[in-house]
């Protein structure tokens, strides 16, 4: 059987403004059914690369393929069969949420009832008040279902979860999971690397309008770090030339209270700490073992926070 | 469906309803207005509606008295018979608005076969008070058309034209009748120069980037937003010829062409306020520069006095502006009165800057 063909497929991607690479070479594929996240700082080329896709701007040279289609030349038939959420757009503050997404079904050729997408994204109770008095999780929920009108086959999120609170947050992650579930592809691009490993099939880091890595969120974070960290309350007793010398071990670290042994094999390395707190007679050791995250990847490839 | 009138309508209903809801837009379109019609119809047409008119009979003749009875019909004047010295004391004293003196000779002039033959016609003297502009001008107007009407009867051929009361109540530009028209020119004005604004707020607030990408056609947004305006203008005009109509009794002389002016001024006033929003980045840069546009407009246009009161320097200006045309229009139109210009050349004018506004807008407007 043939595999199907992806849905976005990217090849030496171009976008200057003036003097300014936006994008810089970038190519990547995203397959059916795939929830591909875009990271990098602000400024690193993610939304004009989105841009590009969603056929709202016009690449400057190479090759960009979305749904069979040619954005630059087919935008307006794309757009018939793409969601787009922009996270910083406001929504018309004067209507209500129904009067809202009646006004974007209008613009499509095909569209789901309003009534089944209030229902989906939890807004019932604020169906006939004004998009100004929605608080900042609705509104987001709004947001998305505004993208969701025309039952898209493909779904842009732009920072979905900015600015929401833990709880809002965990019930956008679930629709997200939801529309994987329904066989759509979903593009996002986010700061949070928690996000981004619970949600993204696959990611891109960018940053200066280059792709500097790609993969899931475990081949991006071992191909950069071998290590684990077994993190633990720190003991005076223990000094770093010990610590050092145990099975495994390639480097000790200090974090405000605990210390942290960064290793090449993680029983090992637990095995020799036990013995050495044995030894001097420290009790209870509060053990952690924590793999890597993307934003330690993050820092070690551009030297700072994604989140700067 | 084209692509065009898909989403048009709900668009445009979106609009008007996102516009009512917006109490400051409200206020400054419709409020503002009518407030302007009440306020400046009360100030200046609030004293009466009859002139207080000295008659001063220095020759005593039948020619004279039938004469005086001339003037009697014309309601909107109140004849007052007096000496010279004592009318014109009256005048200075305010009681008297005007004064007519028909000299003595009046009846031989008559008797003697007419003016025609000796040359010079009989003169009647008229004093007005020039710092009264309108009340002075509407007395010359109406004693002219008098005494027209009466050299016809004298003549002997039978006359052509009647003198008719209600044909001098139209010609008379009262002040309602000169603000109501200038005051529809000046919303339709303000109305146009602001009417990109949304368009600005919706740029800034990337809800243009986020319509952009959907199916929605940019023609279809910008033909939303000016039938919006259009609408909006249709019930500022309806709401101002209202309140001429009721507290004025100012009445519309030739309503199609009324209607099809408000559609032409609202429109030029839209495009120009596309070339404001093309030219600004911001919400509040549109807003400043839309104001700094619709001042000189509103003071140099003929809106609150004829612009040939304006100094002799200022009127050049006054000529090149548009509100100035589709004021004089208006006025043509509803009230009928003095023009500025022939009707068409207000017409070509408004659609002129039309033309190059809208080519501006088109070229220059930036969507993100």
């Amino acid at each position: 059987m043939e595999p199907a063909p992806p849905v976005i497929s990217v090849a030496d991607l171009h976008k200057s403004y003036g003097d300014v690479h936006a994008v810089d070479g970038v190519s990547f594929e995203v397959g059916k059914g795939e929830v591909f996240g875009l990271l990098g700082p602000n400024g690193a080329g993610k939304t004009t690369t989105v841009e590009i896709l969603e056929g709202i701007n016009k690449s400057d040279s190479g090759k960009v393929s979305v749904l069979g289609l040619d954005p630059n030349l087919d935008a307006t038939q794309l757009k018939e069969r793409i969601g787009v959420q922009l996270q910083t757009a406001a929504l018309y503050p004067n209507l209500t949420v129904v009067e809202l997404i009646d006004v974007f079904r209008s613009f499509y050729k095909h569209s789901l009832p309003t009534s089944q997408l209030i229902s989906d994204y939890g807004l019932e109770e604020r169906k006939s008040g004004l998009t100004k008095e929605l608080s900042g999780g609705q509104r987001q929920r709004l947001s998305v279902a505004l993208a969701m009108v025309n039952d898209p086959e493909l779904i842009f999120l732009d920072e979905p979860t900015t600015g929401l609170d833990p709880q809002a947050r965990r019930s956008l992650w679930d629709r997200v999971a939801a529309l994987k579930q329904e066989g759509r592809t979903v593009v996002m691009t986010t700061h949070y690397m928690e996000e981004a490993e619970q949600l993204c099939d696959r990611v891109a880091i960018m940053d200066h309008g280059r792709i500097l890595e790609l993969g899931t969120v475990d081949e991006v974070v071992s191909g950069h770090f071998k290590e684990r960290s077994v993190r633990f309350g720190t003991v005076p007793a223990f000094d770093d030339a010990h610590l050092a010398q145990l099975r495994a071990v390639t480097r000790v670290a200090h974090e405000t209270d605990e210390t942290v042994l960064y290793t090449t094999d993680v029983p090992a390395t637990i095995g020799d700490l036990d013995r050495l707190a044995d030894q001097v007679g420290a009790q209870n050791l509060d053990v952690a073992v924590k793999r890597p995250t993307l934003e330690d990847v993050f820092l070690e490839l551009t030297g700072r926070a994604l989140r700067d | 469906m084209s692509r065009f009138t898909r989403g048009l309508v709900p668009l445009t209903i979106a609009n008007v309803k996102s516009y009512v809801r917006d109490r400051g837009a409200l206020f400054w379109t419709i409020a503002f207005p009518v407030l302007f019609v009440v306020l400046f119809g009360s100030i200046f047409s609030g004293g009466p509606t009859t002139f207080n008119v000295g008659w001063v009979d220095q020759d005593q003749s039948p020619a004279a008295t039938h004469l005086r009875a001339g003037f009697a019909e014309v309601s909107l004047l109140n004849l007052k018979d007096a000496s010279q010295d004592d009318a014109l004391a009256q005048m200075r004293d305010g009681k008297l608005d005007a004064v007519i003196v028909v000299p003595a000779g009046l009846g031989a002039a008559m008797t003697s076969g007419g003016s025609g033959a000796a040359g010079s016609p009989f003169q009647l003297i008229l004093y007005t008070d020039p710092s009264k502009q309108s009340s002075s001008g509407t007395i010359q107007q109406v004693v002219g058309q008098v005494v027209g009407g009466i050299n016809q009867q004298l003549s002997g051929k039978p006359p052509t034209i009647a003198v008719q009361p209600q044909t001098l109540q139209t010609q008379n530009l009262t002040n309602a009748a000169y603000f109501v028209p200038s005051i529809l020119a000046m919303a339709l004005m303000q109305l146009g120069v602001f009417a990109a604004i949304p368009l600005v707020a919706q740029r800034e607030k990337q809800i243009l980037k986020r319509l952009s990408a959907t199916p929605l056609a940019r023609s279809t947004l910008v033909g939303s937003n000016v039938f919006t305006r259009l609408l909006i203008a249709v019930v500022q005009t309806l709401i101002i010829v209202g309140i001429g109509a009721v507290l004025f009794g100012v009445s519309v002389l030739q309503p199609l062409a009324v209607a099809a002016l408000v559609v032409l001024g609202a429109v030029t006033f839209v495009s120009i306020g596309y070339v404001i929003a093309s030219y600004a980045r911001t919400e509040d840069s549109a807003n400043t520069l839309a104001s700094v546009v619709q001042f000189p407009l509103m003071f140099l246009s003929g809106i609150f006095f004829p612009i040939a009161f304006m100094p002799q320097w200022l009127q050049p200006v006054a000529a090149f502006l548009p509100l100035t045309y589709l004021g004089d229009a208006l006025r043509q139109t509803m009230v009928g009165g003095a023009a500025y210009a022939p009707l068409y050349i207000d017409v070509l004018v408004l659609a002129g800057w039309l033309v190059v506004t809208f080519l501006i807008s088109a070229r220059y407007f930036r969507w993100q």
